[in-house]
């Protein structure tokens, strides 16, 4: 009976190990494989070519234009949408007249596929008819309608904005998940000590949320840096490569242009620095999950151990 | 019904060892109570009998048969847990029928023994119910339901009193010893409250840290405590202790404690002179004297608890607690006289903690 | 001190409202778009209003899209990935709630690293693969790759849950004479099928709302889903369908944003028991 219990456990994760290894862990090694070779248009491996791929990728300013692109997409997309989010949570997650259906509100960006978001939005800024312009001329915020994406710096801005308000209520989620797990007490005790609402705010708010706070910095910069809808859709990298940004610079040269060397060698670069901030979280919930353990104790049971 | 012999049963998660071979003989028809603070191991024994936790070395023996590796379901064991564990998902009836449902009884005979165990714990009207829908000690009588429709060999119970209020809970208690005196199930009860193993049990086996201190009936624990911890542990409010020498003196042996105070011994003993000793008194053991008799102790606090007083003193030093069914008029700061009766008093050697 | 909770509402939504008015935007435009007469599309200055519902677009658009065939697509693939991953996540997110096992904790750091690996960065390796297996242009191929990128959220789902049905529950029903499987079937399962559901629901919804791996994969028109018939309208076309579009997105997203409104309390209480943890 016991070896039979011992060799359940395992039993039951194999097949879903068996699936993650054939479908995510063999297109790893496969990528590893191909960027060290030589490959023609249609995929064959031709002859060993060492780091002549990564060679080639450093040596293209392209790269570093998308490089540089990346970061500030990813730097302005999750720093917009903590700055918006956790207001957004701090509200909804007071009690207020309408709070179920303002959540729902929030919340509904989530549920829409980035493609469908970024065709409506690509429609809503079309310079001719889009009616964003209608509705700011209505405004008298501009006199002319505006071509939104028809220049680089403005598109990318625009999508820069629909990236934060495509993130805002998986963040506020979140945050919205901490703010719960607050301790009510400590507000009380806080207010019988004569703390305003800023005070409760700066002093026990934002402290104890700042395990999210990173939480959510770390799986916001993985989505983010990895998106490709919203720009592939609303400008495919265009005008004249003006809003590429790593991975669709990744999508051209593999699917557009059958560089599938060099394409290879960006994917695996994009794997480490993806591997690097999943080390980086992995270690933040075991923080977390130490932290929590501490106050979460059961309580009595010798069984634990 | 069955005995339970547990013998040499270690426990051990990984490194950590949570019991350090426990041997307890456990008669038909008796009730026993595992009792001790928590993390002392009691609560894994029980969950070893029940089959839900290896045996990490030793042997347990239901009805002279070993049960190491039987799994729970053919021990014939029934179980109360703390939370009371019913299933969510099934009427009242249902949970006190699972059982019997397993074993293929048919529904006639269900009903029945369904029925006459409801009687018993007072639940008829609640049959149709679903758990959600009563009251902790409703929930606490339909899990003893569920296990007293089974004619188990052997029932366990998990602290099954602990989520209930004070009052419920001695209720409860009185409860399960009528059903006991009646049923005669063989029956061992985890608990961490000494009173209710004090109440209950027909015998007590006081655990700390993985071993077992003393095993023995209520008053055996109650008069005679093996150790310090056994002493400390059964009782409330708890034994008051004062540590001393023993020393010859014109009034026969005494203990003379730290600041000079000399205290009254049993005559016949098992000590030396000039040995470190513990010299423990029961509260309601104190009696109040005058003149030369008995030792001055300065009144700190008083705390009637309507029947008796509580007087917290202090006495050769320690801060002592006695017990008294006079209401005596005392105050903080009076100095009284606090006298032992060397019958009463117990003594333990201060090194080791074994009652002399 | 203390505001009246009318006054503190008011203040809210207040507040509030500017971020709504950015959300609702889309869908409003989507509407007014769908609705429009085909020349009403055009016309300058752009403005909000328009003659006349137009609601045959609808009709139009599934006639002269393959809208119907993407639906079928669509549903194919998302009931079936989320089966898979269903399938495969239950057993082991029951391990992992009840069992201590040697490996346990790297098991959840490689599901962690997957749920981190966003199919882009693998996109050309998962390509070779599938032509290996000549499951290109096959939608089994998007079956099995959503399967394996949502288990990791499954997986973690369902073992937050799983951890709130008491262990006691079913340690009583072995005491009850229950062996593993009647206890699994008559005690475990029935109480963890809400968290099934809501689970598979998410899963659901993750898979039909996928983009970059479907464009990868299918290459031809008919074996399309939504999102990428819905790409192919406007993508490096001279003239695009506004209208048809949009109707296409509108009866695309709203089912779905409907079933998500309902369900996104459970996915912050999921949130809250440990899915972040």
């Amino acid at each position: 009976m016991k070896s039979a219990l011992r060799s359940t456990p395992l039993l039951m994760i194999l097949p879903s190990l068996g699936l993650a290894m054939f479908v995510i862990g063999y297109p790893i090694v496969d990528l590893a494989w191909t960027s060290l070779h030589e490959v023609s248009r249609f995929g064959q491996l031709r002859d060993f070519a060492g780091l002549y791929n990564f060679t080639d990728v450093f040596g293209e300013p392209l790269f570093y234009e998308s490089l540089w692109r990346t970061i500030i997409w990813t730097v302005a997309v999750v720093g917009g949408t903590l700055l918006i989010s956790l207001p957004v949570a701090l509200v909804l997650n007071d009690d207020f007249i309408g709070r179920s259906l303002a959540r729902v509100i929030i919340m509904l960006p989530w549920a829409i596929s980035l493609t469908m978001t970024a065709v409506v939005w690509r429609w809503g800024l079309n310079g001719r008819a889009g009616l964003l312009n209608a509705t700011l001329m209505d405004l008298h915020v501009i006199a002319e309608p505006i071509e939104w994406l028809a220049t680089a710096p403005l598109a990318f801005t625009a999508e820069i904005l629909i990236g934060i308000l495509v993130s805002i209520p998986f963040t506020t989620t979140i945050f919205l998940g901490g703010l719960s797990s607050l301790p009510q007490d400590s507000y009380e005790a806080s207010v019988v000590d004569g703390a305003t609402g800023w005070d409760q705010f700066r002093y026990i708010t934002l402290p104890l949320m700042k395990p999210f706070i990173n939480i959510a910095i770390v799986l916001n910069v993985i989505y983010v840096f990895n998106s490709l809808p919203i720009i592939w859709v609303m400008t495919e990298g265009g005008p004249a490569n003006g809003t590429d940004i790593l991975v669709t610079y990744l999508y051209k040269l593999a699917f557009r242009f059958g560089q599938l060397g060099k394409a290879s060698a960006i994917s695996l670069i994009m794997f480490g620095v993806l591997l690097i901030f999943t080390a980086l979280y992995v270690v933040m919930v075991m923080r977390a999950e130490t932290d929590s353990t501490v106050d979460g104790e059961h309580k009595d049971d010798d069984v634990a151990a | 019904m069955a005995s339970v012999e547990i013998r040499g049963v270690e426990k051990a998660f990984g490194a950590a060892k949570i019991l350090h071979g426990v041997s307890i003989d456990i008669k038909d028809q008796e009730f026993v109570v595992l009792v001790g603070p928590s993390g002392c191991g009691k609560s894994t024994l029980l969950r070893m009998i029940a089959g839900l936790e290896s045996i990490s070395k030793g042997e347990i023996a239901i009805g002279s048969k070993v049960i190491n590796k039987v799994p729970p379901k053919d021990r014939d064991i029934a179980m109360v847990f703390q939370n009371y564990a019913l299933y969510p998902h099934m009427s009242v009836f249902d949970n006190i029928g699972f059982s019997l449902k397993l074993r293929k009884r048919t529904k006639g005979e269900i009903a029945s023994r369904v029925q006459e165990a409801a009687e018993i714990l007072n639940l008829q009207k609640y049959l149709q119910r679903s758990p959600r829908q009563l009251s902790g000690g409703q929930r606490q009588r339909v899990a003893m339901g569920r296990a007293l429709v089974r004619d188990a060999q052997v029932f366990l119970y998990d602290e099954p009193l602990s989520n209930l209020d004070a009052k419920l809970r001695v209720t409860m208690r009185t409860e399960i010893k009528a059903l006991h005196q009646r049923l005669k199930t063989t029956s061992v009860y985890v608990t961490h409250d000494q009173i209710e193993a004090l109440t209950m049990a027909d015998r007590i086996v006081v655990m700390n840290a993985g071993r077992v201190e003393q095993v023995g009936t209520p008053l055996q624990l109650y008069d005679t405590p093996a150790n310090l911890f056994v002493a400390d542990f059964i009782g409330s409010p708890s034994m008051n202790f004062i540590e001393g020498t023993l020393a010859r003196s014109d009034i026969g042996v005494v203990v003379e404690a730290v600041d000079g105070t000399r205290l009254a011994a049993p005559q016949e003993f098992g000590g030396r002179e000039g040995q470190k000793v513990v010299y423990g008194v029961r509260p309601e053991h104190f009696s109040l004297a005058t003149g030369d008799a008995g030792s001055e102790a300065v009144v700190e606090v008083v705390e009637p608890t309507g029947a008796n007083i509580e007087v917290f003193a202090t006495l050769a030093a320690e801060r002592v607690c006695a017990i008294f069914n006079q209401r005596h008029p005392f105050k903080p700061g009076d100095k009284i006289r606090l006298a032992t009766d060397p019958d009463h008093v117990h003594l333990f050697d201060a090194a080791t903690g074994v009652r002399l | 001190m203390m505001m009246s909770r009318l006054k503190k509402s008011i203040l809210y939504w207040v507040l509030l409202s500017p971020l709504m008015i950015v959300i609702l935007f889309p869908f409003g435009l989507m509407f007014v778009t769908a609705v429009r007469p085909r020349d009403e599309l055009f016309v300058y200055p752009p403005r909000w209003t328009f003659s006349e519902f137009h609601w045959g677009n609808f009709v139009d658009m599934w006639g002269k899209t393959n809208f119907g065939g993407a639906l079928l697509n669509s549903l194919y693939v998302s009931v079936s990935s989320t089966a898979l991953a269903l399938v495969l996540s239950i057993p082991a997110a029951y391990a992992l709630s009840r069992h201590r096992f040697r490996g346990k904790g790297s098991y959840r750091n490689f599901l962690l690293m997957t749920q981190m690996m966003s199919p882009i960065v693998l996109v050309l390796g998962l390509f070779r693969l599938m032509v290996q297996f000549g499951l290109v242009n096959n939608l089994n191929s998007l079956v099995l790759t959503y399967a394996a990128f949502n288990m990791a959220f499954t997986i973690w789902m369902l073992q937050s849950y799983f951890n709130t049905i008491p262990r006691e529950l079913e340690e009583a029903s072995w005491m009850d004479g229950a062996n593993h499987f009647v206890s699994l079937t008559k005690i475990f399962l029935p109480l963890a099928v809400p968290a099934m559901v809501v689970t598979g629901i998410f899963s659901f919804i993750n898979s039909w709302n996928e983009f970059v791996l479907a464009l990868t994969m299918i290459r031809s028109t008919e074996n399309y889903t939504l999102p990428v018939q819905i790409f192919a309208q406007v993508a490096g076309r001279y003239q695009i369908e506004w209208h048809h579009v949009m109707a296409g997105t509108v009866l695309a997203t709203v089912p779905v944003a409907i079933v998500f409104s309902w369900l996104q309390r459970y996915l912050i209480r999921g949130m809250a028991l440990g899915a972040v943890k």
